[in-house]
């Protein structure tokens, strides 16, 4: 086993049943994502890759086969402890950014921190460093709907990262932003990855999200059909 | 993990004034609800605490002590002598006071009239504890235990066609068993909260009636207390003094107005519940479509590391305060609306009707501060227990699901 390695999945099978259709989401799915990396898990709608990443976040379960995150075998944990470990171990980064409307900016950084027990005064310095690293110390105070759409998505970043996670998953994090919001978000995970040493696993069919990852991972059918270095930017 | 009850805390607060108006009409319900149950529960004790007083004050008091078999067939042969030394044992805070009665079938006659009544010989000094004590008079009051007139209801005089200074003869019969028959001059006419006991009742000096019956007897002593908990300690021990005679408190002289009393608790509890269940009903359903609106928020939460019962506690939470905040004004409402009444709602017109339950013609509402603080505890409790259903209901949404709605 690859002691660098942040997740493994090892024959990983899933299988929906739409209007008692089954719909196979993964067909037996060897995957090893390593600590440093940048990948983007692409393929077309339907081909697994969200599914692959809720899998990995622990949002999901497979029907067989086993995932483990930073050594912790996901099959044998409850739904409590698979909270637990979300909170201990990952950072979240969703499509729509999903920031707690009632919460300020700096709030919502600080939401995680507050589940994990952080002492305020750690809390609060904390995020407002991550937010002022972010280019958004000056819309701190700001909630969710007093924001655009590209500064909701660097508050779900920093949020996603303020607890410095083992993996940073991001489902489709480029699909509400318009191009140049996106490239800057992209740079930022990008100076995350290289500079903090995140660990960042991305579902995307965005060509520009393909574009900054190191390594891309392509599915079809609920397979992957090619693995690959990246050419990056 | 503990709860971050802080950041839940904050999380419910403001979620509530999220939506302002709906939170808004929910609080305006529960302040209704909460204040009509502070208010009705007032009148209910009020109803509830006036029929027994007004039982207990009806020459009945709180313990009688009487010959046995005085209660089936009562007559002079069921009295009994009364020991210079007696006196109840009770702290004298605990004791409102007692009275030794003489208290007789009779008839009453005057020249357009004759009437069935209950004669009753008392010491005016001791009967502070019954409603004859503070009655109103026209003409004069008996003035000690040995006066010879007598008291005559106002209903009963206008029956006999008689009035204040006029005679009457009374018949009844004596210790030996034998009619004995006396005039008396009436003192004055009273004017009691109800017809029934003006019609019922005729008074005079105790020692003048136990003349006329032959004996220096008594039928009754009636023992009233300011406030009935000692009640239990007070017959235990007075059945220990009094051997072979019956004591029996007002729940078994009085079996109908205490049967209404058991209900009138039952009644606050019934009423309670149906003001109660309409308002949960209501705040269930607010409650399930604040939660559901929600679904894809909860389920974030629940994907970021927030476990399922930080979820429920949260949803608690948001019920608790709004309920918390609808109570207490809710109370406060309702203390105003009991403060608006003062004295008490006149019910004199409906007087007939209201004695046949053994009330009086003012109805008093008496706010508890045990029911109060029940009404409260039981409107947290209730907003607890109706929130946990839609706090559970979300909870069975698996996160990845609520994030895809």
């Amino acid at each position: 086993m690859n002691n660098d390695a942040v997740a493994v999945c090892s024959g990983v099978t899933r299988t929906y049943q739409e209007d008692s259709v089954p719909v196979h989401a993964l067909r037996g799915v060897d995957f090893t994502f390593s600590r440093g990396d940048f990948v983007s898990l692409t393929g077309p709608s339907g081909s697994g890759k969200s599914t692959l990443l809720n899998i990995l976040g622990g949002l999901d379960r497979p029907d067989s086969g086993t995932v483990s995150v930073d050594g912790v075998a996901l099959n044998d944990l409850n739904e409590t402890q698979l909270s637990d470990l979300r909170l201990a171990k990952m950072g979240f980064v969703f499509q729509s950014y999903n920031l707690i409307p009632v919460l300020s900016a700096q709030e919502n950084v600080e939401f995680i921190m507050q589940l994990q027990g952080v002492a305020p005064a750690e809390r609060a310095e904390r995020a407002v460093a991550t937010l002022a690293a972010l280019d958004m110390a000056d819309l701190a105070h700001r909630r969710p709907g007093e924001l655009s759409g590209g500064q909701q998505q660097r508050v779900a970043i920093a949020r996603a990262i303020v607890t410095d996670p083992v993996l940073l998953l991001a489902d489709e994090p480029s699909a509400n932003l318009d191009s140049a919001t996106t490239e800057d978000l992209l740079r930022l995970l990008r100076r995350l990855n290289e500079e903090r040493g995140v660990s960042v696993l991305t579902a995307t069919h965005d060509p520009m999200v393909m574009k900054y990852a190191h390594r891309r991972v392509n599915l079809r059918d609920g397979a992957i059909v090619e693995d690959s270095a990246a050419d990056g930017v | 993990m503990v709860l971050p009850l802080k950041l839940l805390f904050q999380l419910s607060v403001r979620n509530i004034f999220r939506h302002k108006r709906r939170n808004g009409m929910l609080l305006a319900a529960i302040v209704v609800a909460v204040g009509a149950v502070v208010c009705t529960s007032s009148l209910i004790r009020g109803f509830q605490y006036d029929m027994a007083d007004a039982a207990v004050a009806n020459l009945t008091g709180h313990v009688k002590i009487l010959a046995p078999g005085y209660l089936d067939d009562p007559n002079i042969g069921k009295s009994f002598e009364l020991a210079e030394t007696w006196r109840p044992d009770v702290a004298d805070e605990e004791l409102a006071g007692w009275a030794a009665r003489v208290r007789v079938p009779a008839v009453i006659m005057s020249e357009r009239g004759t009437r069935g009544v209950q004669f009753v010989g008392i010491d005016p000094a001791q009967e502070h504890i019954s409603f004859i004590g503070s009655v109103a008079v026209e003409g004069e009051h008996l003035a000690d235990a040995s006066d010879g007139r007598i008291l005559v209801g106002r209903a009963l005089a206008e029956q006999l066609e008689t009035g204040a200074g006029r005679r009457l003869v009374i018949i009844t019969q004596g210790h030996d068993g034998l009619n004995r028959e006396s005039g008396f001059r009436i003192a004055g006419l009273y004017d009691a909260e109800g017809t029934g006991l003006e019609k019922m009742f005729v008074f005079t000096g105790v020692d003048t009636l136990q003349k006329m019956v032959g004996a220096d007897v008594y039928t009754e002593i009636s023992i009233r207390l300011r406030r009935d908990p000692v009640l239990f300690q007070l017959k235990a021990s007075l059945v220990e003094f009094f051997t072979g005679l019956d004591v029996l408190n007002w729940q078994e002289l009085e079996p109908q107005a205490a049967a209404m009393f058991v209900f009138a608790d039952s009644a606050f509890f019934i009423w309670y519940f149906i003001m109660m269940g309409a308002l949960v009903f209501g705040l269930v359903n607010t409650l399930v479509t604040s939660v559901m609106e929600r679904v894809r928020e909860l389920g974030m939460l629940r994907a970021l590391g927030m476990r399922s019962r930080g979820v429920v506690a949260q949803v608690v939470l948001e019920s608790s305060v709004l309920m918390l905040i609808g109570v207490a004004i809710g109370i406060a409402t309702g203390w105003l609306a009991v403060l608006s009444m003062g004295d008490g709602i006149d019910l004199t017109q409906w007087a007939e009707g209201i004695e046949a339950f053994g009330m009086r013609g003012k109805l008093v509402p008496v706010p508890l501060a045990d029911d109060i603080v029940l009404i409260g505890l039981m409107s947290v409790v209730l907003g607890v227990v109706a929130s946990l259903y839609p706090a559970l209901r979300i909870v069975r949404i698996k996160p990845l699901e609520a994030l895809r709605r």
